[in-house]
């Protein structure tokens, strides 16, 4: 891994010489860390696959290589599972001294197909699909559990499944920035100064709990399920920003009113979490009527999806179910079962969605700084599309906002085909951590989405799926 | 992996006495020996050491940044791999991966304290460019497992967690990492190496223990041979000697 050479440059050009093995096709996202790029291999061995390539951020205050990028590095380079994203290399640009490192680009992630069904489809994720990629997720975290990884920021944005090639339909779990290996002392999340969406945090955290455990990866996974039954996440509580304190009263609010009031008596060691002792907000005077879960997620309460589900939220960490408890639960062992490629059930007469592409800004080079190259030809596909071309045809945004508009979806024929024969039949998507950043009006570029919505129709060979 | 030694790159990655023992070719141009180069390894250590003692910082990162300096010239040359820049570059590098996070400008404070030497003096900026090219020779492989680990826990099982034991043992495996044993052996036989040589010390029968452990004891007797070696010369290992050494990566050829 890595090069020693990436100091030197080309008489051709100014690209340092690892970068000459991609071809560049543009940003797909961008964070906090720094951004994302796709880029395409040239060489002969692996021509076309697709790349994603995660550029951290120079530090301006002398700090050097983020303490994040280490992080996922050490994880990512000591650890290979179906069910994890892979680190297929780790480049250094020394002459600015920035940090690459190029991920299999997966196409999709949780976050864009739930939004995908609830904007756009209009109708429930089906069942086949929901329970694969629970299983899949499942199957990821157990590995990472058992070998002491706790991940710490699991959402849907971080859950990637890869698009059309070998591995379609496969789940991957991405983005180690603050995952850990736990055998070391854990410091609170706030404590390093790091924010994460609060909405999947589980309430030992909030209130205040010193230590993690797996069991935070498992509350998160619950709420990931219950937002791909219902499309909507499921506690969505409002953030009081800038505290270091890891108390979030409409967060817990949001948890207790479906859940209802944790009890001493189902969760003994609540007596000595923090912010429940001192109770500064009096969430311990607080009724919450006996709301129930079963109702917000629409499942029967006798069902076991219902079930697994209320194991993933029980509030005690300790009597939460497990990742290797909930591969073995009766859920994944009926009809219908869950299967490797999680977006192409093999039931016939089932409904299945051709979900978009992610939108790529061509227009931006490694540095993040938009420059005017001429299109590539890898990408004239995108390019090519019937309303997508054309700087004031685009629609401006951020990728990464809730709720952002699309391109007017094309009947998938119009362009489909050019799309395809740009990204090369055989190749093998991969996928890339990305972080939903906030949305700055400078950052906004130019986006072309390929909308394939709603498309029935793979080809007979892609229904087949294997486990 | 992360948590478990034998699915571990470190475990992958651990060498055979000869290849650590060779001299880089552009060392040996300068007329640097095995000798020279084992002292300059253990300088280097000592200055680490030295170096987090300042900044209190806890011996875990102590233990990975020296086994980075290690595994940094299994690969690359002193000349171009300065180790009075990289000593300092690998603790800075070992206080973010053991989540301990140091500031480099605190480093190059402590470094003008200590040595007056100008051959030392480093800028926050060489540090950062050296944390870097430190990370590409490591092959960006970061995890580490230490003989500590398994430390305590074997002490406990033999009955000889007393304090003096504890202590005596926990010395022993510290002085370890002035030698390459890390880089050659897997961290629990070299922990129970250190309890063999400190149950010697204190009298302590431990024979029958040793004979239920299931491990190849010719191995744990030679890593105690190494290290009872080294207390023997490392007496020899004086200041001028270590300077007559990093004198010959500044000679010209």
């Amino acid at each position: 891994m890595g090069d020693g050479s990436s100091n030197r440059t080309n008489s051709n050009s100014n690209k340092p010489e690892w970068l000459q093995q991609y071809d560049l096709i543009g940003k797909i996202g961008e964070g906090t860390y720094g951004l994302v790029f796709l880029a395409r291999i040239k060489s002969q061995a692996n021509r076309g696959k697709s790349i994603a390539i995660k550029k951290f951020k120079q530090s301006k205050d002398g700090d050097g290589v983020s303490p994040t990028a280490i992080r996922e590095i050490m994880l990512l380079r000591e650890i290979t599972h179906e069910n994890v994203v892979k680190l297929v290399n780790v480049h250094i640009n020394h002459t600015d001294m920035s940090l690459y490192l190029a991920f299999d680009y997966a196409e999709h992630d949780l976050y864009e197909i739930i939004r995908h069904h609830r904007d756009k489809v209009n109708h429930s994720i089906n069942q086949y699909t929901v329970k694969s990629l629970l299983w899949q997720l499942l199957n990821g975290l157990n590995y990472l559990h058992s070998n002491w990884i706790i991940h710490r920021d699991l959402k849907p944005s971080n859950i990637l499944v890869m698009g059309d090639g070998e591995e379609h339909g496969v789940v991957k779990i991405a983005d180690f920035g603050l995952a850990r290996i736990y055998q070391a002392p854990l410091k609170p999340l706030s404590e390093n100064g790091v924010v994460v969406t609060i909405w999947y945090r589980a309430p030992e955290l909030l209130l205040g709990a010193k230590h993690y455990t797996s069991a935070v990866d498992m509350w998160a996974v619950g709420c990931i399920f219950a937002e791909l039954l219902t499309l909507k996440p499921l506690f969505q509580g409002a953030e009081v920003k800038g505290t270091p304190n890891p108390f979030q009263l409409d967060q817990l609010d949001k948890i207790f009113k479906v859940l209802g009031h944790p009890t001493l008596d189902k969760w003994p060691s609540l007596a000595n979490l923090p912010h429940w002792q001192q109770d500064v907000q009096h969430i311990q005077g607080h009724k919450y009527d006996n709301t129930s879960l079963c109702n917000v997620v629409h499942l029967s309460p006798k069902s076991p999806a219902y079930d697994l589900l209320s194991k993933m939220l029980e509030y005690d960490p300790r009597k939460r179910i497990t990742a290797a408890q909930a591969l073995e639960h009766e859920y994944f062992k009926m009809e219908p079962q869950p299967g490797r490629n999680t977006l192409v059930p093999c039931q016939p007469g089932e409904t299945f969605v051709n979900y978009p592409t992610r939108p790529v800004d061509t227009t931006t080079d490694f540095e993040g700084t938009a420059n005017l190259q001429p299109p590539l030809p890898v990408s004239s596909g995108a390019g090519s599309m019937p309303g997508g071309h054309g700087s004031n045809r685009a629609v401006p945004r951020p990728m990464n906002v809730v709720g952002m508009q699309r391109m007017p979806h094309q009947p998938m024929q119009a362009y489909n085909l050019a799309s395809q024969a740009g990204m090369g039949p055989g190749m093998n998507p991969g996928g890339i951590p990305m972080q939903r950043g906030v949305p700055q009006a400078h950052q906004q570029q130019q986006l072309r989405r390929k909308d394939q919505m709603g498309m029935p129709g793979y080809p007979p060979q892609q229904k087949s799926r294997r486990i | 992996m992360a948590a478990n030694f034998w699915s571990s790159s470190h475990y992958k990655n651990l060498l055979d006495q000869e290849d650590v023992d060779m001299v880089n070719p552009l060392d040996k141009e300068k007329g640097v020996t095995l000798e020279d180069f084992k002292l300059i390894k253990f300088h280097m250590a000592n200055y680490i050491l030295k170096l987090a003692q300042q900044v209190k910082i806890r011996q875990r990162v102590v233990a990975t940044a020296i086994t980075y300096m290690r595994r940094v010239y299994t690969r690359k040359s002193m000349v171009e791999y300065d180790p009075r820049l990289v000593a300092p570059s690998c603790l800075y590098l070992a206080s973010k991966s053991e989540e301990s996070t140091l500031q480099a400008r605190l480093l190059v404070f402590y470094i003008k304290k200590l040595y007056a030497d100008d051959k030392y003096r480093c800028e926050i900026k060489d540090i950062l460019e050296m944390e870097m090219k430190i990370l590409e020779a490591l092959n960006f492989y970061l995890v580490v497992f230490h003989p500590y680990r398994s430390l305590s826990q074997l002490l406990q099982d033999a009955g000889l967690n007393d304090l003096n034991m504890t202590q005596v043992t926990w010395g022993i495996v510290n002085d370890t990492y002035k030698m390459d044993l890390i880089l050659v052996h897997p961290p629990h036989l070299i922990a129970l190496a250190c309890i063999y040589i400190a149950s010697v010390l204190r009298e302590k029968d431990t024979t029958v223990w040793f004979e239920e452990l299931h491990v190849d004891m010719n191995v744990v007797k030679n890593i105690s041979m190494e290290i009872l070696d080294f207390y023997e010369n490392n007496r020899m290992f004086t200041e001028d000697r270590v300077n007559a050494a990093l004198q010959k990566l500044a000679l010209r050829p």
